[in-house]
Order: C-alpha cells, then sequence, then structure tokens
C-alpha cells in the first residue's frame, strides 16, 4: 500500500474510532502512524479532530450527548498520548503557540465541561494550564500572571457558583486588560457574560465542545489556505 | 376579589382550585443577603444551624413578600450524611455554598448508611422545618426539595464517570438510582411529617443538555414515575436547561408540577403538555433579581404568563446578593400581572 493510501486509511481509522467512541481502534491506529514514521500532527488535527468536528455535527443534531462526548473524548485522549510525544517542532514551528489557564471557580465542583475544553485545546496545540476544580479566585490571577497566557477559561455549573467568575475578571481585566476571558457553564448566559466583562462565553459542555471544535476547524482550514 | 392566604393560595393553586392571584414562591432556594444581614450572619452560616436556617428562609420570605418558605439551601445535606467529606467555606465572607470535594469513583462503592437520617446536617433540615412550621405554618407555605435521583448520583458519584456508566455500565448506574429512588420516597415523606407543604424534585441533571431523550426514557422517567406515584402531596418536578425535548415526558412523570428555566420554550411547552398541567417557571434567578430594570421585570413576567405557566417563579436558586427594589418588583408585579386565570388554574 502506498504511504499516501495508508495515510488516509489510517486518518480515517482515527477520526471513526473518535467519533464510534473506540478507544482500542483509535490507539491502534495511532500506534500505526508512529511505527510508519507518518506525521503525528496531521493525525492528530486530520484524524482525530476530524472525527470531533463530525461528533460536534452529531452533538448538533441531538445525535450524541454529554455521555457520548465524554466517551468520544477517552477515545481522542487514547490517541493523543500516544501521538503527542512524536509531533516534531517543525510542524509546531507556524501554528498556535498560546497557553490557557482554566479551571472550575472555587464552590464549585463540577469539571466536566472544562475537562472536554482542555482537550480541545491541547489538540489545537495549546499548552494548558489546568488548575483543576474548587480553585481559589486568587489562584487564576497568580497563574495568569506566572504564565503569561493569552487565555483564562472559567467554568461555574451552577448559578450558586457563577458570581466568582466575575470577581476573577474584574481582577485579571486590572492586571492586564489584553487577557481573553472565557466563561462557560449552564448558568452563563449572554448577559451574563457582558456583565462580567468576559470575552466569550458557552452555556454547556457541549455548546464549549463546539465553539472549541469550530476553532480548530477554523485552525484546520486555515493550515490548509482555505 | 377575595383574599386568601399564602398557604392557602399556594396549596389551592397545587389542587387546581381557584384563588385570588398568581402566587409567589419557589421550589429552589430562595434567601438572600439582605435578610441574612439582618441576621447578623455571613452566608456559610445559613446552612449550619437549624435556628439560622429556619430564620434566614423566614426574613426572606417576609422582606420580599414570599408566599412560602424553602429549606434547605444546599446540596450537600445528603451525601454528608452518606459520610462524604464537604466544604462547608465556613470562614468565608463569600457567598460560597458547600460542596463535596471527594466523591465515590463508581456507583458500586456507594454505602448508605441506615441511619443517614440521624447524620451531618439532616436533623438540622428537620428542625429548620419543624420551627418554620411552628412559626410560620399556618399562614405561609412550606417547601422543601431533593435532588433526584440521577442529579443525587451525580454528587455521590464523579458525574464524568456516572455520565459514561450511562451507556458502559448502565446495570449499575441503574441498581443505584434504584437505590436512591427508594431513599427519596421515604425521605420526601419524612421532610412531609417534618413540616413541608410542597415538595420540588430537582432533577436539573437530565436536561437534554446533558442526556439524551431516549436515556431519559429509559432510565430518568420510570424513577421519577415510581416517586410521584408514593409521594401523595403537592409534588413539583424541575429540571433546568434544554428541557424542549423532553416536556411531555416530564408532563408523564406524575409531578403535579412541572417547572422549567428560561432555556425552556414556554409557549410550546403549554401546547405540548395541554391547559391541565400546572407549569411553573421561568425566571433567571441572577439576572432578574440583580441587574434587570422595572421595565424589563414587567416584561419578562408578562411573557412568562403570556407563555401560559400557572405560577412564575425561579428557574434555578435565587442568587442571594439580589437588588432590594428588584426583587420586590418581581413579587408585586407576578401579584399584580397574575391576576387573570392561568391555563390550569382559574380565579376567584
Amino acid at each position: 500500500m502506498g504511504k499516501e493510501k495508508l495515510r488516509e486509511e489510517l486518518l480515517k481509522e482515527l477520526s471513526d474510532g473518535v467519533v464510534n467512541f473506540d478507544e482500542d481502534k483509535v490507539a491502534e491506529a495511532a500506534k500505526r502512524i508512529v511505527e510508519e514514521g507518518l506525521g503525528a500532527y496531521d493525525a492528530i488535527m486530520n484524524g482525530m479532530a476530524a472525527g470531533m468536528e463530525i461528533v460536534g455535527d452529531l452533538y448538533d443534531k441531538h445525535e450524541y450527548f454529554v455521555p457520548e462526548l465524554l466517551l468520544c473524548a477517552d477515545a481522542l485522549y487514547a490517541g493523543l498520548d500516544i501521538l503527542r510525544p512524536h509531533i516534531k517542532s517543525e510542524d509546531l514551528a507556524d501554528r498556535v503557540k498560546g497557553q490557557v489557564v482554566m479551571g472550575t471557580v472555587q464552590g464549585d465542583v463540577h469539571d466536566i465541561g472544562k475537562n472536554l475544553i482542555k482537550m480541545m485545546f491541547e489538540v489545537a496545540g495549546f499548552t494548558v494550564h489546568d488548575l483543576g476544580r474548587d480553585v481559589p479566585l486568587e489562584k487564576f490571577v497568580e497563574e495568569q500572571v506566572r504564565t503569561d497566557s493569552e487565555i483564562v477559561a472559567l467554568s461555574a455549573m451552577m448559578t450558586t457558583t457563577m458570581m466568582g467568575m466575575k470577581k476573577v475578571v474584574e481582577m485579571i481585566k486590572a492586571k492586564n486588560p489584553d487577557v481573553m476571558i472565557m466563561l462557560g457553564g449552564a448558568p452563563v448566559t449572554k448577559d451574563v457574560a457582558t456583565l462580567f466583562g468576559a470575552d466569550g462565553y458557552a452555556e454547556s459542555a457541549g455548546n464549549a465542545v463546539q465553539e472549541a471544535i469550530k476553532m480548530i476547524s477554523r485552525l484546520r482550514k486555515l493550515e490548509k489556505g482555505q | 376579589m377575595a383574599r386568601l392566604t399564602s398557604k392557602q393560595r399556594v396549596l389551592g393553586l397545587f389542587r387546581r382550585d381557584p384563588i385570588d392571584t398568581m402566587p409567589c414562591f419557589s421550589g429552589q432556594g430562595m434567601v438572600t443577603l439582605p435578610a441574612i444581614h439582618c441576621l447578623g450572619i455571613r452566608f456559610p452560616q445559613v446552612h449550619l444551624t437549624a435556628e439560622n436556617m429556619a430564620e434566614s428562609a423566614k426574613k426572606s420570605m417576609h422582606m420580599f413578600e414570599f408566599d412560602s418558605v424553602v429549606v434547605p439551601f444546599d446540596m450537600c445535606t445528603i451525601p454528608e450524611a452518606f459520610g462524604l467529606p464537604i466544604s462547608l467555606y465556613a470562614n468565608s465572607e463569600d457567598i460560597l455554598y458547600p460542596t463535596i470535594p471527594g466523591k465515590w469513583p463508581s456507583p458500586e462503592e456507594v454505602t448508605i448508611p441506615g441511619d443517614y437520617l440521624k447524620m451531618g446536617r439532616m436533623p438540622v433540615v428537620d428542625k429548620a422545618l419543624n420551627l418554620l412550621r411552628e412559626e410560620v405554618g399556618e399562614d405561609k407555605a412550606i417547601g422543601s426539595w431533593i435532588l433526584g435521583p440521577f442529579t443525587l448520583a451525580g454528587q455521590i458519584v464523579e458525574l464524568d464517570i456516572l455520565m459514561k456508566m450511562t451507556i458502559r455500565g448502565r446495570a449499575k448506574v441503574e441498581s443505584l438510582l434504584d437505590e436512591l429512588t427508594e431513599l427519596i420516597i421515604d425521605l420526601g415523606r419524612h421532610y412531609r411529617l417534618e413540616g413541608a407543604d410542597y415538595m420540588n424534585l430537582r432533577e436539573m441533571g437530565t436536561g437534554s443538555d446533558l442526556l439524551s431523550p431516549r436515556m431519559f426514557k429509559m432510565l430518568i422517567l420510570p424513577r421519577l414515575q415510581r416517586i410521584f406515584d408514593e409521594w401523595d402531596f403537592p409534588k413539583v418536578l424541575h429540571i433546568c436547561g434544554f428541557t424542549d425535548l423532553i416536556i411531555e415526558m416530564m408532563r408523564d412523570s406524575g409531578a403535579d408540577a412541572i417547572s422549567v428555566d428560561h432555556n425552556n420554550t414556554l409557549a410550546e411547552t403549554r401546547k405540548k403538555i395541554g391547559d391541565r398541567m400546572l407549569l411553573f417557571g421561568d425566571y433567571n434567578g441572577f439576572t432578574l433579581p440583580k441587574k434587570a430594570t422595572k421595565e424589563e421585570i414587567k416584561e419578562y413576567i408578562q411573557g412568562c404568563i403570556d407563555g401560559g405557566v400557572d405560577a412564575v417563579w425561579p428557574g434555578c436558586d435565587i442568587w442571594p446578593e439580589v437588588n432590594e427594589e428588584n426583587l420586590l418588583t418581581i413579587n408585586r408585579k407576578i401579584r399584580e400581572l397574575g391576576r387573570g386565570p392561568s391555563p390550569a388554574v382559574g380565579r376567584l
């Protein structure tokens, strides 16, 4: 089999494996990519990320829901763990080198949305500083300053916990107005995001993934010169 | 117009008897910071003693002219009674609700103590209900709530694991849900005996932004039906988030009323559920009491009424740091604009 045909076949297996949350299939295809000396970054972006685009469509059509997204994420990580060490530095030379600080605000221990977004940032090549859950508000500011991250992503699942995000936005913007702040969680509406001074928002784990998938989709198109 | 007491108004609504005007009440937390400050305590302290819980609920009700009080305020009382460690943020000056930092890693590891009603803050909630019944129970409606089986399961088992196991490992999830369903039935009866006039089952982890309607039908609905079949007192099913796809199943759950938040399309919902089912919703418990203008409040409440609700109530806990004027305006507008009959309830 020619190299290009093999590449296409393995990319399809990666994509299908993610869509069908088949961790074994993804891991197997990822190992073949490495063994055959094919591009790891190419496999991530045009195999697994392409699969996540399909997953996003299925979520949009109400065919997939959060349990399915989580299983797709597991499958994606099964491949990402294998492929990431093999990404060549020249692959990343012209690509995103951003950093993001993320976490669930103090008072909230729900981190599904945050973890899904983390995955998509990692796929896109960002360096992710994950502070975990129930994070003291000052910690976000400290970490942003320490890492000089361009993005801070905050998550809160309930009305009863989202007010902490407002304080973080204020503290970070006071120190560095150029930092982009994204809010996520069920109680976060456009009004709330505006009121809190955030730059972007998503109101559910699925919506957040959708936004992240769009971001990666744009990145893929850019790379293809479209 | 005949004047009813708050209690008569709320309980009349549940019976679908004609009432004088739309009640102002909730099935979720409605404790407010202005009331807490009057008591000279900090927010985390409202959860710690029966007196603080009852007084802050009562003060909030009086200050903002609600028809009901609701206790408890946080979602950790039952997990705490099961033996899970909780964070109370007891020394914080902020509005931080208790959380559960570490949950069981899988459903089969959950162990529920037989005497959980005596553990943690369960007796605090009981006593708060007793105090409220003694002090305001004659005129005011007393509400309480319990998380639904799936949402409660998500409070005691890591949620991402639970979610994934609905697809891969469903039998273990079902077994836990069955156990929690029986517990919820008993606990609802218990709260009723302790003083609650109505119960809200908050199954907010099951909207269609999380679980598929197919999963809801298979995994959630039968347990809701079992609970509501056993509860012979006024009962509400509350699910927030995207509920348009499951609203008929919510109607068929056996609850007297269904409660939704601002993500629901009310007018469509009313068409789907018919005029006999009680529908409560759906103002945003943060934006309306906190930052809306009077005109926006009026418009929103009128929109809810036009959308076919029988009670305009918050779609989630009211965020405690309310603008006092706003919350008063909300409740006064509900009474003023709610004088006409609603789809399921006539007027005196």
